[in-house]
């Protein structure tokens, strides 16, 4: 059974260059691009106006964004390797809040991503280190440095729980390393080709994780088990997103398609094309009254809304 | 870099003079990233730069003098350095000087702004602290005196003859290189002016005719490897009626296998290629500028590999290389070497990774196919941050189009060289002659718009 979404919005020129990473908040979503500004747009009203623009952050510009899901906390990291965090104001106005201040250099830090509440920061890194920080404490100490075999982490997660990191590498590899003891939980097999983007679902049972193969594969990360393999996508899986309630997962490809798959039934349930440029980002909103909705941006420098078509 | 090779010789590209870190100064044909280099770049331009006034009309010595430069201008002022030697020498001077002006070790920060940045000063001086101040001086004379010669007889001379008259003075031949440039840089004179050219490196082939004023003249087709670029005198008159396009190759072993390819009768009948092997030398670039200044209408492209070096050359072709700014001084009679036009080929990360099987789009289903994508190694990522960061390919930057395509290859971590087109059903060359004409019906499309 397939269902229907609906472009609801484009931000048409959201920025000036390729839109790297989109991170929504309950109300508003992050965008990043190869410039090095982040737009804020409001995710509440029918046109989704610009809230606010921060400017000069990353000058060679921006290659991943992360929002904590259940605090205003965001973080951003640039070409030239820096990682910046961002607070947002009771106004619901974003401010600088320090940065990762270990003397990283460019590479050091590539994929991030923030906790549920906002407290860790867990980065992959060029060399396939996998490194995790505490933003609450003072300085902001590294507190875990996960050791790999040395292959480029493209792409890491944080459980929403806390507990787990996972990263996904170049050689093909998945780990995903268990916080409270600091000790490496599972390497996944199964993906032989770069891997792209891994993501915890929202209960922890489930790990997706895609790449070059153009398969996304599901597994149980209690076992460590493979469980499924959704075939489908003609490119390199570029990005992954579960939905709130984790019956979907939305995916975005290099050759600009988006696909929504039904968990339950390992069925791809809906194709978008968002032109033919690579579809770097792809994330649902978290859900407020209206209906499902999900943003895509990409290599056409736009940000699009998609809802789920009622009836 | 060579630190291990021959120290000796090495030593002489080093600054005199300078505590700056050894090494920081090594002279490098391409620009290596290193760490030290973007530091020195960095102080460098922080630091306030005192110019030497060298010019007789006491101008400050910015590149924008606007007096005549010719040959006499250039022997007189020749004459003076070495005059001044002598005077030294006669007055039993216990120092003798030799003021220089270098380019050398520049960044290209400020490309951007249009301005090219002011050289730095370096003394040269005898004896000097060290045996290797002495020998240094005696270079830097040594060339004058060549220089002076081929001015005075009017012949024209390569950096290569230069070095094989002096080997074991000169040790090698960057050593040359650099030395005239720094005293084309200390005139303000385009190198041609001394009567220096490089070594011919780059090699061209094409449906052109050269014919010299003496009456001989130069096929384009008559090798069938192609001919060394020629040097292009006032006097020579360049027919082009049969040439539609000129495409620009970064690789030597695509020119040949376009060169050897059944495809080349029909497009080197209507085309001209050229390749310099790598960087472009100024031989090649002067050639292409003098194609460009007489027949705008032709359209001139470049077919580099997606990499960051790839679009370091294409930068060069298109504006110049910073270490030899001197060059591009726009004069009367001395036209710079830029190529505003130049227009990006291939290849491009969209030729690259599309979905297999898409109907209609078999090209790209087939690269997809092939394993010619690689990683990018971490001199290449560095070498991307660093043209990030200014010049052309900045924030700001007049080649948005670049930055994009060296930031999506940091994304995706690939490189995609050109010979992976050669893997398309139909070769390289087939590719080529359909992305020709893609590329004319395009600008014909243009035309129709304006």
């Amino acid at each position: 059974m397939s269902k229907q979404y609906l472009t609801l919005h484009t931000l048409s020129d959201a920025h000036p260059s390729d839109v790297f990473a989109l991170a929504p908040t309950t109300k508003s979503i992050l965008s990043a691009s190869g410039s090095s500004t982040i737009h804020i747009h409001d995710t509440t009203q029918a046109d989704f106006p610009l809230l606010q623009s921060l400017e000069g952050v990353h000058p060679l510009g921006i290659h991943h964004l992360a929002t904590a899901r259940e605090a205003r906390r965001a973080a951003s990291a640039g070409f030239e390797g820096r990682v910046k965090i961002w607070s947002e104001g009771e106004d619901g106005t974003w401010k600088a809040d320090g940065e990762i201040s270990d003397q990283l250099k460019a590479g050091d830090v590539w994929a991030i991503a923030l906790s549920a509440d906002g407290k860790y920061l867990a980065c992959s890194s060029i060399n396939g280190k996998i490194n995790v920080w505490s933003l609450a404490e003072e300085g902001k100490p590294k507190i875990r440095d996960y050791e790999t075999k040395g292959s480029f982490g493209m792409c890491v997660d944080l459980s929403r729980d806390g507990r787990f990191t996972a990263s996904g590498h170049e050689n093909g590899s998945i780990y995903v390393f268990d916080n409270d003891t600091g000790r490496l939980t599972h390497s996944l097999a199964g993906l032989v080709k770069p891997v792209r983007s891994v993501a915890f679902s929202p209960s922890t049972t489930l790990l997706a994780a895609a790449g070059d193969s153009r398969t996304i594969a599901l597994y149980d990360v209690k076992s460590g088990e493979q469980i499924a393999n959704l075939a489908g996508h003609g490119g390199w899986v570029l990005t992954l997103d579960w939905s709130d309630t984790g019956e979907y997962l939305l995916s975005g490809s290099h050759d600009g398609k988006a696909k929504i798959w039904r968990i339950e039934t390992r069925q791809c349930v809906a194709t978008h094309a968002h032109g033919d440029k690579p579809l770097w980002t792809a994330k649902w909103l978290p859900k407020s009254t209206r209906s499902e909705m999900f943003a895509l941006g990409g290599g056409n420098n736009a940000i699009s809304f998609y809802r789920e078509a009622a009836g | 870099m060579d630190a291990d090779a021959d120290t000796d010789t090495d030593e002489l590209l080093l600054e005199p003079s300078q505590s700056s870190p050894p090494n920081s100064h090594l002279w490098v044909p391409s620009e290596q990233d290193s760490e030290d280099e973007i530091l020195q770049d960095y102080l460098e331009d922080n630091q306030p730069t005192s110019i030497t006034e060298l010019d007789e009309d006491g101008e400050s010595s910015q590149e924008s003098v606007t007096l005549v430069s010719d040959r006499d201008w250039v022997i007189g002022h020749i004459e003076d350095l070495l005059e001044s030697i002598v005077n030294g020498l006669l007055a039993e001077n216990e120092q003798l000087t030799i003021n220089l002006k270098t380019r050398s070790g520049l960044s290209r920060r400020q490309q951007d702004a249009g301005t090219i940045p002011p050289p730095r000063n370096i003394e040269i001086s005898y004896p000097g602290n060290n045996a290797q101040d002495a020998r240094r001086f005696t270079v830097v004379v040594r060339i004058l005196e060549l220089i002076h010669g081929c001015l005075i007889d009017d012949v024209v001379m390569t950096k290569r003859d230069m070095y094989y008259r002096h080997p074991d003075l000169f040790g090698k031949q960057p050593v040359v290189d650099r030395y005239v440039d720094d005293i084309a840089c200390t005139l303000g004179v385009p190198r041609s002016l001394l009567n220096v050219t490089a070594a011919a490196k780059g090699l061209v082939a094409g449906s052109f005719v050269l014919n010299r004023g003496d009456g001989t003249s130069v096929r384009g087709l008559s090798e069938p490897e192609g001919i060394l670029v020629p040097t292009i005198q006032a006097s020579d008159a360049l027919d082009m009626s049969a040439v539609h396009w000129i495409l620009v190759i970064e690789k030597e072993a695509t020119f040949r296998s376009v060169l050897s390819s059944p495809l080349w009768k029909v497009l080197g009948a209507q085309g001209l290629v050229l390749t310099a092997k790598g960087y472009p030398d100024i031989v090649s670039r002067r050639f292409l500028r003098h194609l460009a200044d007489d027949f705008p209408h032709i359209s001139m492209y470049a077919l580099v590999d997606l990499d960051p070096d790839g679009i370091h050359i294409m930068s060069t072709y298109k504006h110049g290389s910073l270490r030899l700014a001197h060059e591009d001084v726009a004069r009367r009679d001395t036209p710079g070497v830029n190529l505003p036009n130049l227009q990006w080929f291939g290849v491009q990360s969209h030729h690259i990774a599309r979905a297999p099987g898409n109907e209609g789009d078999t090209t790209t289903a087939a690269l997809a196919a092939t394993e010619g994508v690689m990683r990018l190694t971490a001199r290449d990522r560095k070498k991307a941050h660093h043209m990030l960061e200014w010049g052309v390919c900045g924030e700001h930057g007049s080649e948005p189009g670049w930055r994009a395509e060296l930031q999506r290859m940091l994304m995706l971590n690939v490189k995609v060289e050109m010979q992976i087109l050669d893997e398309l059903p139909g070769g390289l060359v087939s590719w080529l002659s359909n992305q020709l004409e893609v590329m004319r019906c395009r600008s014909a499309d243009d035309e129709m718009l304006f």
